[in-house]
């Protein structure tokens, strides 16, 4: 009896740590996405939420990529879209949905350094407030942070499925 | 049920990040909150002969530049020269060149000595743009003055030649100052444009600006 008790215990504990795994991940890349869209909007000393979008647009078309009504589109969507996604996975509601879309957008994100970075641009990263230059150590940082990404997207839907086969 | 409660907990989240977010941005966007702030007369009071417009104009740009940067001649060529048109004309802008010659650029130094006597000389505007406009022929031999000879007229060239040599400490010491100023602001590329207005100085991020998104941030400032 006390030896079933000890087995169930520890598969218990070998199970929790996964998730475990998961919330610190989910923790960690929401508290990163909530700093992005942060640096997006208090920088220079100060609050930027009326004209946040202006500064953040430039650093957009430092790149290159997009016509100028889609980088001012993206310019004022874009910290906020970081901000809902990072209270997303901190608190760990939607969670399938929210790593998803971070993961997506990470792969966009490096799509575009590495463009930058190929055709030898010299311009802001975007990342993290927007005057940070873009090197190749933030494209490594980013792809670190799009692997962390995918683990705790993958994590995500492996928990539903087992939540949903242990209900079944 | 459960759901359902989530999804209220994370909207009360979000309205609340945004409240607070908002009371902390009416706190401090008043112009003490900022330390990069400078009072607009700090700026627009100094007699500068490298400036262009009116020293009352509502918005002051500053930009730190080096007459062999490509990217410079770039935004002189595709950004500065409209809003010298459309905005230090009028009034509402006022122009101020600050020099960062960049020590990987080996006549940067050279085009910025002959910049300074001609701003002396109240020719600086003639001389800036005929050093972005021939920057692919002088950056190549650093024969500036040769290249700018086919542009300047050859009287004007020599005055402003003369006036060089016979001020050359002063016109070092003026663009000593205005890297200084740069170093002062962590200017760490050209160009490196500030603007100021309502007693606030801003950076943008370096490297130059498209024209149509300077010109909806300077439309936005002139509406506040």
């Amino acid at each position: 009896m006390a030896t079933s008790a000890v087995v169930s215990e520890s598969q218990s504990q070998s199970r929790a740590w996964p998730r475990v795994l998961l919330v610190v991940g989910r923790v960690a890349l929401g508290a990163i996405f909530l700093y992005a869209a942060y640096s997006k909007l208090y920088f220079n000393g100060g609050w930027h939420l009326r004209d946040y979008h202006f500064f953040f647009a430039m650093a957009i078309d430092s790149y290159n990529m997009l016509p100028i009504w889609a980088v001012d589109w993206m310019a004022r969507i874009l910290p906020w879209l970081e901000l809902t996604l990072g209270a997303l996975l901190v608190i760990g509601v939607g969670l399938r949905w929210a790593a998803s879309i971070t993961s997506g957008l990470l792969l966009v994100f490096i799509g575009a350094m590495t463009r930058a970075l190929i055709l030898g641009i010299k311009i802001k990263c975007g990342c993290f407030g927007n005057d940070e230059p873009l090197t190749v150590l933030t494209l490594l940082r980013d792809s670190s942070l799009l692997i962390l990404a995918l683990a705790v997207t993958i994590g995500a839907f492996l928990i539903k499925r087992r939540r949903a086969a242990v209900s079944s | 049920m459960k759901p359902l409660l989530k999804r209220i907990g994370i909207l009360i989240f979000v309205v609340a990040l945004a409240a607070i977010s908002g009371v902390s941005a009416r706190r401090q966007t008043k112009p003490a909150a900022s330390p990069s702030a400078k009072p607009a007369s700090v700026v627009t009071g100094s007699p500068d002969a490298k400036a262009m417009g009116s020293k009352s104009a509502p918005i002051t740009i500053e930009v730190f530049e080096d007459f062999q940067c490509p990217a410079c001649r770039n935004f002189f060529e595709t950004s500065l020269k409209q809003v010298i048109d459309a905005y230090v004309v009028p009034g509402k802008v006022y122009l101020i060149h600050r020099d960062f010659p960049l020590d990987m650029h080996p006549y940067s130094h050279q085009a910025a000595r002959l910049a300074n006597a001609a701003a002396d000389l109240g020719q600086f505007q003639t001389i800036e743009r005929a050093l972005f406009d021939s920057q692919d022929q002088w950056s190549t031999n650093g024969k500036i003055e040769e290249t700018l000879a086919t542009i300047v007229p050859a009287a004007q060239m020599k005055k402003i030649h003369d006036y060089e040599a016979a001020h050359i400490n002063d016109i070092n010491a003026s663009i000593e100052r205005d890297h200084a100023m740069g170093i002062e602001r962590k200017v760490n590329q050209t160009p490196s444009i500030y603007v100021t207005s309502h007693g606030k100085t801003e950076a943008l991020p370096g490297g130059g600006v498209n024209y149509d998104l300077l010109r909806n941030y300077l439309d936005f400032l002139l509406r506040q």
